[in-house]
């Protein structure tokens, strides 16, 4: 499964705003103008980009390492009784499937007894992977940013995208990992080589024309509000031109956020040896996709093209799966309902074994690549799991969960209690840290996670 | 009240002070220094230091925030008699009050000085459900969903209204950027032709999503959907293909098929009016037909046992119940909002009642009170069945009316673009919808003219013509560029609506000017901008009127925008916002957990009981305990209450012996003070002393854990505190904090009235129920409450009735913290030691009729704290 062989495919008509380059508003509403401001760089921290003071390990200092994110959820999940390892600590047993990791052993670490808090209903937490909003199958539910998209608000403007989000047989409008601020689901892109296209291949003239016309747009605001706000300033008391002094930090703040925008309308993109991928032709495809996919987010990482990934492999929605050695199996969701079926098991087993296999390549993958003297997996951390513990049932606890790369110390197993679970939440408190987020909360976590050391 | 003001506001104060020259040198006020030596040094000297204060070094440094703050606290303590302590000889009265006069002099003569040269408030901007509010009113477009795309504001004293706190940043600014461009575009006419309010009948029995559950495998007869004609039940049809409906053949049959529904909305089971959408943003009108319907028990089979709980599909008949229905609209996937709540009726009928709808918005109803199945392997339960079946709602059809429009162009639209005449844009052929453009064959003249109405409507102040031409050059330079009209008018209305004169609130130190009466009136009783007459009166000059001002109160009170101020103050001043963040906990309360119509109506009931505290002026002590309560059927059964019938709420006496009545034992309190699946005293007395007594606790101590309940049941919460009181050090604060929490220990989780715990020891045997999933679930029943307490005073309470009592003691005390509350809300700026006067004026205005909650609002904008920067 490393060569990807698929049949051409007609070039596929770009549709989703996939790529967030910041702004969390949902798109459709501005399809149907031409939008005055689309695609500000608004969002992030309150440090100044251009901050050329060392910093250390905040993320946006000089000399700060880049540390990236990427969140995979397979929303059916893998068979438990093959995937939970036995044996807790260093000296654990790898279970079957790990096994198919054991050359990467070193470069993982995975979990037993861990779950988002009170995030329940089965096939519908899908969505709540890499945001823990509880209750997604109620009626009232209103989802909570996802930590990709809480990452893209605080460190996006650093790279070209604020964050990618990438699907391989996605529903379109009903499944996604990436949510934002306001709750609202933003698209996955399916295709890959929409994907690399919008990576690595220069937009035509007029594009980055109509692109930098909203840019320079929001500048003549901005110049027009802080004009106002400096005749105010005049006639204000002290303590109220504090808060006016505020408002002018806050347009040069913006306004150097649109400078860097349009620096990167304007920059060349960058140069991978890695030809256009063409699109496999039919949702069974489902591994190569997924290898693709996995490809993308490499290439993606390595160019420093965005530090935050999600990726959903909508498993649920994958009709059939092409296995590659002329094993079809119809319907993947059917499958995993697979009441003990001794063939369907055998295929369920199958398919996760491919699964693992991918995962590896990717590990394998990302190790390959140096940078500055470390390989890109050690500055690369990888969230691989999924929304349920098992299919069958649509438990929604004790969920299977590698956590790879970012240069923890890993081989381990880290063991909790399976009856009432250890929050998940914490592990992506974890990871905001480790990217020199100054992030005390996430979701519901109620701290880092236990047990998790840096190396 | 708390008068401690947040760190920055202090430093900003102090670096006022040294603008303009003013300076508090450090000696302590004139006259202080003997009675502090007589009667306080014995303890607070640098030798023994007691409490950890040197009163003999102490020196008076206004500017520094934790000195201001000692001052106060010594001439509180003073004042109480709790200093000197009760061992120590008595001060002479009159040498007390000349201490505590010095010391309240320089506090007070300080804080006057800094309103003279800054204002008591400080200029704040909107937060997000003012800017929200603010863009419904002025664009007109009440559907604008605005305040989650911007982002959450910080807090301060409690409320989102407080300057110091409302910081601005380029993440704001670049949110008010999105957020305005995507409402003007919103309210921009989407077509050129006025759209043709249509009525149009949805058959749930021709809705994919209700049909989709009639073709599963029947091993879970709760999740299908019973086809129905009248009540005639067409089970038959199950598990086949093939049209549900009779369709355009058979009209009238079609009016009365249906879809019975046994199970409210959960995991993969859900069902809407998919084929509706909305084609545009507007208001719209609803009509449901539906009916309530009770589904026969499964009969015995030969040699098994009886499975009534079990529906049998094929026996469907009248009930003699209603049955709630909660509406939602959708923006699939997963986007929901409460747009209205009815009863399914127990003869088929219709419900009919307006709402706004977004553009694409569907139709979602539930039948909320029904128990969430949950697909899965094992077998749940309906904890609704009994042996003569299971409630079930039959749902006929949704009719839809609309968009029902009142003018074209829109009141918005037009007061964009005025009349000017609207197109197609061609070369967005084939894309859909067209998109619409604005024809101006004058761009500067139409531009000069638009803004500048626009300008007189978006700001709330007189406006300079310099505005004008401010926001002229934005729009000038988009179409100097190439860009069309319609872009360039959208760019420099986004600059103004991002503008510090739209953002913030203007006001001048001294007395407020009359737009700026305006301004804070409206934000603080509709928590909106000034609406057309209110502007008008201001215009005039006749707002700060006494008798006009009361008049334009009353008016914005007795307004249905009113609602906005009740909702945004509870959610804040009762942490009502807070209604949903923690839920019982599924193991020991299945029996609340996933409750939506519980939660839903007890957040209404705490709001609509504010709104008739204010409605029918209502003395302040209703707050503790009134003779009525709003209940509908669902909180009458949660308070034990004589059965109501239906889901809207209604005002009911209290009857005798119930512990109901006033805001503290209101499901709504109750769960908000809670942890999910234990009650502690600790929090909600910590809540009551400050939210309801306005005597907020001291912070706990660094590195003391807090005192986690013990659901394995052989300790109380309680007996854990009560070792913990036992420790002088915490007793000091704890005697403080604890008694109401402990009176409340009779209400559980959920806010039900409870005799024991419930715990999890297994050695007790358990009592099992079904929870709202339908799952099985046991709980044991632990150790007995304990609901005595005593006051730190020493007054004991055996129980919630006479802690009441207790309370009702001091209604001054409750009108006191009613007032702060409100001029901390409604001024954007805390209660501090030299407001203290102002407020206890405030209570003898309104005393007489025992601090009705109207009087204080009415007293709270006459009050020189309201009047005055």
């Amino acid at each position: 499964m490393n060569s990807v062989k698929a049949p051409s495919l007609p070039a596929r008509r770009f549709a989703g705003s996939f790529v967030a380059t910041s702004r969390p508003l949902s798109r459709r509403h501005f399809l149907r103008g031409a939008g005055v401001l689309l695609s500000l760089p608004l969002l992030g921290s309150m440090q100044p980009i251009f901050a050329r003071a060392a910093t250390g390990g905040a993320p946006t200092g000089p000399n700060a390492k880049p540390r990236r994110f990427l969140g995979i959820c397979n929303n059916i999940g893998l068979l438990p009784e093959n995937f939970f390892p036995t044996g807790a600590g260093r000296d654990y047993v790898l279970s079957p499937y790990l096994q198919r990791l054991a050359a990467h052993r070193n470069d993982f670490t995975v979990f037993s007894g861990v779950s988002h808090p009170e995030v329940d209903g089965g096939h519908p937490a899908d969505v709540c992977f890499l945001s823990a909003a509880p209750h997604p199958g109620s009626s009232g539910f209103k989802n909570t940013i996802s930590l990709d998209q809480f990452m893209a608000e605080r460190i996006g403007h650093l790279t070209r995208f604020a964050s990618l989000t990438l699907g391989v047989n996605v529903a379109q409008g009903v499944r996604t990992l990436s949510i934002t601020r306001g709750g609202v689901q933003l698209p996955s892109e399916n295709s890959a080589s929409a994907v690399f296209r919008r990576m690595f291949v220069q937009g035509t003239p007029a594009e980055v024309r109509a692109q930098l016309t909203k840019l320079d747009r929001g500048q003549s605001i901005l110049d027009a509000v802080v004009d106002q706000a400096k005749d105010l300033s005049r006639s204000v008391p002290a303590t109220d031109r504090e808060r006016l002094d505020q408002y002018f930090t806050s347009v040069r703040d913006l306004e150097q956020r649109m400078e860097l925008a349009k620096a990167w309308e304007q920059k060349p993109k960058p140069v991978v040896h890695y030809a256009e991928p063409v699109d496999p032709a039919t949702p069974k495809q489902y591994m190569e996709k997924t290898k693709l996919m996995y490809d993308m987010a490499r290439l993606a990482f390595e160019t420093d093209s965005t530090r935050s990934i999600a990726l959903m492999l909508d498993s649920m929605n994958s009709p059939a799966i092409d296995f590659g050695d002329n094993h079809f199996v119809a319907d993947y969701h059917a499958m995993s309902h697979h009441g003990k079926s001794e063939q369907k098991l055998k295929l369920l087993k199958s398919a996760d074994e491919l699964h693992m296999d991918l995962l590896g390549g990717l590990i394998a993958d990302l190790k390959a690549v140096r940078e500055d003297g470390e390989t890109l997996l050690d500055r690369t951390m990888v969230v691989y799991g999924s929304n349920m513990n098992s299919a069958q049932t649509h438990s929604t606890t004790n969920l299977p969960i590698i956590f790879a790369g970012g240069g923890f110390r890993h081989g381990q197993h880290l063991v909790f209690d399976p009856e009432h679970n250890y929050p998940l939440p914490n592990l992506f408190l974890s990871i905001l840290q480790r990217q020199g987020i100054e992030a005390e909360k996430f979701a519901s976590a109620t701290g880092t996670m236990r047990g998790l050391e840096v190396a | 009240m708390n008068t401690r003001p947040p760190r920055s506001a202090l430093r900003a104060c102090a670096a006022a002070a040294g603008i303009a020259g003013v300076a508090f040198a450090g000696e302590p006020p004139r006259g202080t220094a003997e009675f502090i030596d007589q009667h306080c040094a014995s303890c607070h000297d640098d030798d023994q230091k007691k409490g950890d204060l040197d009163l003999t070094a102490l020196m008076f440094e206004p500017t520094k925030a934790s000195n201001f703050a000692t001052w106060i606290k010594v001439h509180d303590r003073v004042s109480a008699g709790e200093m000197p302590p009760k061992k120590k000889p008595r001060p002479e009265p009159a040498e007390l009050a000349a201490f505590t006069g010095a010391v309240a002099n320089a506090l007070t003569r300080y804080e006057r000085d800094q309103d003279a040269l800054n204002g008591r408030a400080t200029r704040r901007r909107l937060n997000r459900t003012e800017y929200e509010n603010a863009l419904r009113d002025l664009l007109h477009a009440p559907w604008l969903q605005l305040k989650d795309r911007l982002p959450e504001d910080p807090i301060a004293y409690h409320y989102n209204k407080i300057a110091a706190a409302l910081d601005m940043s380029h993440d704001q600014l670049g949110h008010y950027l999105e957020v305005a461009e995507f409402a003007l575009r919103d309210v921009m006419a989407q077509q050129v032709e006025r759209p043709q309010p249509t009525v149009q009948r949805y058959y749930a029995r021709a809705q994919r999503t209700f049909t989709s559950n009639t073709k599963k495998p029947t091993n879970e007869p709760e999740r299908m959907v019973i086809p129905v004609n009248g009540y005639v039940s067409q089970y038959e049809l199950l598990g086949k293909k093939g049209p549900m409906t009779v369709g355009d053949a058979d009209p009238a049959t079609r009016d009365i098929e249906a879809f019975v529904e046994i199970a409210s909305q959960y995991d993969s089971y859900r069902m809407w009016f998919d084929a509706f959408n909305a084609p545009l943003a507007g208001r719209y009108k609803l009509r449901f037909n539906t009916f309530s319907a009770w589904v026969g028990p499964s009969s015995q089979e030969p040699g098994m046992p009886p499975r009534w709980w079990i529906p049998d599909l094929a026996n469907v008949m009248p009930s003699q119940r209603t049955e709630p229905v909660t509406v939602y609209a959708e923006t699939f996937p997963r986007q929901f909002r409460l747009i209205g709540k009815f009863d399914a009726p127990t003869t088929p009928g219709v419900n009919e009642f307006e709402a706004w709808l977004l553009k694409g918005e569907t139709i979602h109803p539930d039948a909320a009170r029904f128990f969430r199945s949950e697909q899965g392997f094992w077998r749940y339960r309906n904890p609704l069945a009994t042996e003569q079946g299971s409630p079930g709602v039959g749902f006929r059809w949704l009719e839809v009316e609309g968009p029902l429009v009142d003018q074209w162009p829109s009141a918005g639209h037009q007061l964009l673009f005025g009349d000017l005449p609207l197109r197609e844009i061609s070369s967005a052929a084939g894309k859909v919808p067209a998109v619409i453009e604005v024809v101006s064959t004058d761009h500067a003249g139409d531009a000069e003219r638009l803004l500048r109405n626009f300008l007189q409507h978006a700001y709330r102040h007189p406006v300079a013509e310099t505005e004008v031409q401010r926001f002229l050059s934005v729009a000038k330079r988009v179409w100097e560029k190439g860009g069309s009209f319609t872009d360039a008018m959208i760019t420099a209305y986004t600059a103004v609506l991002s503008s510090p004169q739209f953002i913030t609130l203007q006001e001048k130190p001294g007395a407020l000017d009359d737009f700026a009466i305006a301004e804070r009136l409206a934000f603080f009783l509709q928590n909106t901008v000034p609406d057309d007459e209110l502007r008008a009166v201001a215009t005039s000059g006749r707002l700060h009127d006494s008798a006009v001002l009361r008049a334009q109160t009353e008016r914005l009170l007795a307004s249905p925008k009113s609602r906005q101020f009740v909702d945004a103050f509870t959610d804040y001043w009762l942490d009502l916002r807070k209604i949903n963040d923690i839920s019982p906990d599924p193991v020991t309360y299945g029996d609340y957990y996933l409750d939506d119509l519980l939660s839903e109506s007890s957040l209404e009931e705490t709001q609509a009981f504010v709104t008739e505290l204010i409605r029918a002026d209502l003395p302040v002590r209703n707050l503790v305990d009134s003779d009525f309560v709003l209940v509908n059927e669902k909180l009458a059964a949660h308070y034990g209450l004589p059965p109501v019938a239906g889901v809207a709420l209604r005002r009911v006496p209290v009857p005798a012996g119930s512990p109901r009545g006033g805001l503290i034992t209101q499901a709504s309190i109750l769960k908000i003070t809670t942890n999910g699946n234990s009650t502690s005293p600790v929090k909600r007395g910590a809540w009551i002393m400050d939210r309801i007594l306005g005597k907020p606790p001291s912070p706990p101590p660094p590195n003391v854990p807090a005192v986690e309940a013990d659901t394995r049941g052989a300790t109380t919460i309680r007996q854990q505190l009560d070792l913990h009181r036992n420790n002088p050090t915490c007793a000091g604060c704890h005697q403080n904090i604890d008694p109401p929490g402990f009176a409340l220990e009779s209400f559980d989780v959920a806010g039900v009235w409870r005799q024991r715990y419930r715990g999890v020891d297994a050695a007790v045997p358990a009592e099992v129920g079904t929870a709202r999933l339908g799952q099985r679930f046991a709980f044991h029943y632990a150790l007995p409450v304990d609901a005595k307490g005593e006051m730190p005073d020493g007054t004991p309470f055996a129980d919630i009735y006479e802690f009441k009592k207790i309370l009702l003691r001091d209604e001054a005390q409750l009108a006191r913290n009613v007032a702060s509350q409100l001029v901390t809300y409604a001024t954007g700026a805390p209660v501090r030691f030299s407001d203290r006067a102002a407020i206890e004026k405030i209570l003898g205005r309104t005393q007489k009729n025992g601090y009705g909650f109207r009087a204080l609002i009415h007293e709270v904008v006459q009050s020189e704290l309201f009047l005055r920067k």
